[in-house]
């Protein structure tokens, strides 16, 4: 359900529209206004009760038999009206941010820097504050634009990747599904090596290769995004970091359970990960600014660690 | 029943869209069925509360009210000018509506992506050709914004409104109140941060929006300092993230195992092969290198200079649990 500000937002649009269609049909205004036919039955029964004068009856004549929609009383209320700042923000930052993503195909490129001029011109003040607000994506370009390539043409890739967990290399195969920049970019692919579906991070591609080999990744739902690219399965193993106030940033940055307060500043973060040895390098990362809790295994890997990186250092030994 | 909220804002819409002249406040209330309603059963005030809320939202909708003296009745009066209100002409090729079809859905915040899909609704009913069904595309650009302070702090960046709020510095252990001028918001590596010109300590800074505690709250009056043209809010981000070199061309040496840590691998300024184990780096030495080197463990042993080698040695000892 759309709250109050969309739904009159919309309702004004949808006056102008259908002025222009007599007999309009439900199914198609519903598709062409993003919305649900539901929905669109839902403003549909509130505007025949809008209109200038409810007492002088002067109220917008519109109706449908659920298939058609007719207006009866079509005057020259319905004007295509201006965009709101927020509107022209919203659409100008991200035009902006996407046309400016590394790796695009130049058409697209192009198109969408035409579109902003028009749009900055249509809006005239309202675009004015669009340039408070800046978004940057990151990609590699080269391979962003490999791998949108094996998505056009359907085709396998083989990756040579740097596994952050393991830190090390790794080769493999995949089938691309979708390219996805949330700050940084990220390629969901179909792993022939390990039969799953993964997730891979632009700049940790080392190396790339378009195969001739067809792509064939298995029908399956896309993942939901809306709680971030990182989501845990509900029974991957626990971790429980302690940090300090300078660990805090913690929280920040891994998908997490909960957070608690220590009395120190500090907190108790609850995460959990299909594979916690990956969290090596974040033990390492932390100093003295926090531990690992748990599981045991993984504290005593990353001091092991440790203690092999001192053997570097004459000075640092006990 | 009472009238929903959204029946009374398109009533008001078009009233005032559809008058030549300004129409006063009573005329109003006779008009919109709600206002009639919340003025006899509520009272006065509750109709001019209800009246002065809708009359902001529909201006946050875009829509130009004027207020003029001359109502009929000697009142003060309100309209929406159809000039003032009317999208101009745009005219736009199918590739250019392909592109902003994708745009509109990249915002994953309920205000912006409601901005969005309402900008694609005027344009579209201004007769922009977008094709019906938008084609799902194997790109999905996305900009989230999870932090609670994001859309308090977009409104009044926008309306150039000053703000307060509690804000915790990174490392600190402590939340303390902040009174800034929100100059500009910026999305980064997927974190947002705010610029401003913070009243306390007369100069502009750059806060994180999740280190941000509480609410933001608007204070009344605008802005005591300048604005700068343009702020760069990216630039002195990267800076703390550790891009680039704290000192101009400040660096340090490393040494790497072969075929390990390949994120340090880009930053170099130079690399040396040094046998067949271990590869020399010259890296910029900037903020949280030590951390970004600790990382790695045994696989980088830091060369100079001094500071950041006892850095490193001092965290590393602080996880192998020796010398306390």
């Amino acid at each position: 359900m759309s709250n109050a500000i969309d739904q009159t937002r919309r309702m004004l649009s949808l006056v102008t529209y259908l002025r222009e269609r007599p007999g309009a049909e439900v199914a198609e205004v519903a598709r062409a206004f993003g919305i649900t036919e539901r929905e669109l039955i839902g403003d549909l029964n509130v505007l025949p009760m809008c209109g200038t004068s409810f007492r002088g009856g002067d109220l917008l004549d519109i109706d449908t038999d659920g298939d058609r929609i007719w207006w009866h009383n079509v005057d020259d209320v319905a004007q295509p009206l201006r965009l709101a700042a927020d509107e022209a923000t919203a659409l100008l930052v991200a035009a902006r941010a996407v046309a400016g993503l590394p790796g695009l195909r130049r058409r697209d490129r192009e198109a969408l820097t035409r579109a902003v001029t028009k749009i900055e011109d249509a809006a005239g003040d309202s675009a004015e504050s669009s340039a408070r607000v800046g978004v940057t994506f990151e990609a590699e370009g080269q391979v962003f634009a490999d791998i949108d390539r094996a998505l056009t043409e359907g085709r396998r890739l083989w990756l040579r990747y740097w596994s952050h967990g393991r830190g090390g290399m790794t080769e493999r195969e995949v089938d691309p599904i979708r390219l996805v920049t949330e700050g940084h970019t990220y390629l969901e692919a179909w792993c022939r090596t390990s039969e799953d579906r993964r997730i891979f991070r632009l700049d940790r591609v080392a190396e790339i290769k378009v195969l001739d080999e067809p792509a064939d990744p298995p029908r399956i739902e896309p993942r939901d995004l809306s709680a971030g690219l990182v989501n845990p399965a509900a029974d991957d193993p626990e971790v429980i970091v302690e940090v300090g106030p300078g660990g805090r940033w913690v929280a920040e940055y891994y998908t997490h359970d909960k957070a608690e307060e220590l009395p120190d500043g500090g907190l108790r973060i609850t995460l959990r990960s299909a594979d916690p040895s990956g969290l090596r390098p974040l033990a390492l990362r932390l100093g003295r600014d926090g531990r690992i809790v748990s599981p045991p295994a993984l504290a005593e890997q990353a001091r092991e660690a440790a203690l092999a990186a001192l053997a570097g250092y004459p000075e640092g030994q006990a | 029943m009472a009238i929903a909220k959204a029946e009374r804002l398109m009533n008001l819409a078009l009233c005032l869209m559809n008058t030549r002249r300004p129409l006063s406040k009573k005329e109003l209330r006779e008009s919109v069925e709600a206002y009639r309603e919340a003025w006899q059963q509520g009272s006065e005030d509750a109709f001019n509360r209800m009246f002065e809320r809708d009359k902001d939202d529909l201006r946050e909708l875009g829509l130009v009210i004027d207020v003029d003296e001359n109502a009929l009745d000697g009142e003060v009066g309100y309209l929406a000018r159809r000039d003032r209100n009317r999208l101009p002409e745009i005219v736009l090729d199918a590739e250019e509506a392909a592109a902003l079809t994708l745009v509109a859905r990249v915002w994953q915040q309920a205000k912006m992506s409601g901005a969005a899909s309402g900008a694609l609704q005027k344009l579209r009913a201004a007769g922009v050709p977008f094709a019906e069904d938008a084609e799902h595309t194997a790109l999905q650009p996305r900009i989230p914004a999870r932090e609670a302070a994001f859309e308090p702090l977009l409104v009044a960046a926008r309306d150039r409104r000053p703000v307060t709020f509690d804000y915790r510095k990174a490392g600190a252990s402590a939340a303390e109140q902040r009174s800034v001028e929100p100059w500009a918001l910026e999305c980064w590596r997927g974190h947002w941060y705010l610029a401003g010109y913070d009243r306390d300590r007369q100069s502009a800074r750059v806060f994180r929006l999740s280190r941000i505690t509480g609410k933001v709250r608007s204070r009344a009056g605008g802005f005591t300092g300048d604005v700068p043209e343009h702020v760069d809010v990216r630039a002195h981000v990267a800076r703390f993230a550790g891009e680039g070199a704290v000192t101009e061309g400040a660096t340090a040496t490393v040494r790497l195992r072969r075929g390990a840590a390949f994120p340090l691998r880009g930053r170099a300024l130079a690399t040396t092969r040094v046998d067949e184990h271990w590869d020399e780096l010259e890296i910029p030495y900037g903020y949280g290198l030590g951390a970004d080197l600790a990382e790695f463990g045994p696989d980088v042993v830091v060369l100079g200079p001094d500071d950041l080698r006892a850095d490193v040695i001092d965290r590393l000892r602080a996880v192998a649990g020796v010398g306390e």
